[in-house]
């Protein structure tokens, strides 16, 4: 019976209750039922957990041996490489992949390029206010939801950010503010009180409302009388109100703004006014939350910029990193690419169909744990232990906490950890 | 509140509770007749008096049972209810991540978040039935669960 971080997400709830003796977990207290499900990993019918080779057209249980040497074949055979995935891994397995990336000359990148990634490209340019979670429990008065759905996306946050008593805030949900800019009335709508604002806005338009925004900062008044994308003039002004006059104000960036088909501008602008509101106020502040997913989205960010000195998007070269403004994306996109590595993630249900395709041509590498779309299509298949179930690593919380993982219980036939099976990999290449 | 509205408002006291809101729980569970109120009884009440006596029906006078029926299906353990229920929030130890329930739950612990689920513990702590006065009308798990997954009722 111990508190310890869950990996269902990219929030890690610390408070998690595990009851187990050692072999299986008997009881989980605490989790959402996300968390729930990644507890429930280590006995799914879903699982991997022996390595396969694709034979004939079908994939066949085979050796550890036998897969390892297929992997290398295919990966001396290649001059491209692709490395993608690395968001529900550990940051050791993390700097592992960028090792084997360096070695193999290959283009390495995280989920994050299509994601939050984004938005920290553009924060290099303009700056960012980052806040974490304990700060907003203990102090925050402000909670801004613009285009993220906390309660389905990230279930424990909005108990967390808005309900829970915090030290100066002891009250808890009274005395914190919560405003939603969504274009759809969903679930987290459900746990608004009387003092919050709903602002249902038409769908691609926040550009309008970050324009106007920046504009009311500047001089009183500019605000349309027909109000702007959807919403009335009233509930502007109350926004701008409470955006100016919050003391420690917080906005949850969901995928809706991040990943909206107006591309980078609105990213900049938004950053931009958040500069604007903060050099305006004088006793308080407005930060940014991005709501990325994945358990350590945030920490491949970390570790590349650590590594190499650029946060996603890693093209190596002669064993040297080489700046591009290629991503993920565009390289398969292009089709420039010979072979691809895939670690933890799924990206032939995640991508579109023109690119799952392409991925699907040539050889593909899955080091995964779960059965997916993906393994229909990879030639090797290598299984992994879970990440903060049954190997312990460090992963960073969505407001850029290092938060260490914890090993529970023994992975079943032994399956190496993600950064075993890597360091596996480097060194049967230099021998 | 539906009774609530066509009770005279007066806070008078004549039924012997101390505000009309306190008479009109016990209307609704059941613990208290139309009739107890004597101001009702006057001519001009008339129609509000007949309102009552058709809304409560059959059922006037038959004592309820407080229920707090939460469902599993909708459920996705957010543990809203856990942190906002005033109860809980008495006993929670605090931790890093703010007030977290206790295990094994405290005794007066109302709700708990097992394998992803919500469950309801222990329902006599309740501030609907442990409490007096205005705080016997609290709502908040009811009010603030984003799924419409926990349902007041009286059976």
């Amino acid at each position: 019976m111990k508190r310890i971080p869950c990996s269902g997400c990219s929030l890690l709830c610390d408070d998690v209750i595990i009851r187990s003796d050692g072999i299986y977990i008997d009881e989980v207290i605490g989790a959402c039922i996300k968390g729930k499900e990644r507890f429930d990993q280590t006995t799914a019918k879903n699982r991997i957990i022996n390595p396969m080779i694709r034979k004939n057209g079908e994939l066949q249980k085979v050796s550890w041996d036998e897969a390892l040497d297929k992997t290398l074949k295919i990966i001396k055979n290649t001059s491209n490489p692709l490395l993608y995935g690395f968001s529900t891994v550990s940051c050791e397995a993390q700097l592992k992949g960028i090792e084997l990336a360096r070695m193999i000359n290959g283009f390495i990148d995280s989920n994050s390029t299509i994601c939050q990634g984004r938005l920290l490209n553009k924060a290099k340019e303009t700056g960012i206010t980052l806040t974490t979670i304990t700060e907003i429990i203990n102090k925050g008065d402000l909670i801004i939801l613009w285009g993220a759905n906390a309660a389905e996306s990230i279930p424990r946050l909005l108990n967390k950010i808005l309900f829970s008593r915090g030290k100066f805030r002891m009250t808890g949900r009274e005395i914190k503010t919560l405003i939603i800019i969504d274009p759809v009335k969903t679930a987290s709508f459900g746990v608004m009180g009387v003092r919050d604002i709903a602002l249902i806005i038409e769908p691609n338009k926040d550009l309008d409302l970050i324009r106007i925004l920046k504009e009311e900062c500047c001089k009183a008044d500019s605000i349309p009388s027909e109000g702007v994308a959807g919403i009335d003039k009233d509930d502007l002004k109350r926004l701008l109100l409470h955006l100016t006059g919050a003391e420690n104000g917080v906005i949850f960036a969901g995928q809706g703004l991040l990943n909206s088909d107006l591309g980078s501008d609105v990213l900049k602008e938004f950053l931009e006014l958040i500069q604007m509101i903060n050099l305006k106020q004088e006793k308080g502040r407005i930060s940014v939350i991005l709501m990325g997913g994945h358990y350590n989205m945030t920490g491949f960010e970390h570790v590349a910029l650590s590594a190499v000195g650029k946060n996603h998007s890693l093209q190596f070269s002669n064993g040297e990193f080489v700046d591009t403004e290629k991503t993920i994306i565009s390289k398969i996109e292009s089709e420039d690419f010979d072979s691809s590595i895939i670690v933890g993630t799924d990206p032939i249900s995640h991508l579109a169909k023109r690119l799952s395709s392409k991925l699907a041509k040539k050889p593909l590498i899955l080091i995964d744990n779960r059965n997916s779309s993906t393994l229909n299509i990879a030639d090797v298949v290598l299984p992994t232990a879970l990440t903060g179930i049954e190997c312990e690593g460090l992963a960073y919380r969505l407001d850029h906490v290092p938060i260490e993982l914890q090993k529970i219980i023994n992975p079943p036939n032994k399956v190496p950890s993600d950064e075993e099976l890597l360091e596996k990999i480097i060194h049967k290449l230099k021998t | 509140m539906e009774l609530y509205k066509y009770l005279p408002k007066t806070n008078c006291k004549l039924c012997g509770k101390p505000t009309c809101m306190a008479f009109a729980l016990d209307l609704l569970q059941g613990k208290a007749k139309v009739d107890e109120c004597t101001p009702l009884l006057e001519p001009k009440f008339n129609t509000q008096y007949n309102t009552l006596k058709e809304l409560l029906g059959a059922e006037e006078g038959q004592q309820k049972e407080l229920k707090i029926n939460v469902d599993t299906d909708l459920c996705d353990g957010c543990g809203i209810c856990v942190t906002v229920c005033p109860v809980n929030a008495r006993y929670c130890p605090p931790t890093l991540s703010g007030k977290a329930p206790d295990y094994p739950p405290e005794k007066h612990q109302l709700f708990q978040v097992k394998e992803g689920k919500c469950e309801l513990l222990e329902i006599k702590h309740c501030r609907r039935l442990d409490f007096e006065g205005r705080e016997r009308e609290c709502r908040v798990c009811e009010t603030y669960c984003p799924r419409d997954a926990v349902k007041i009722e009286y059976v």
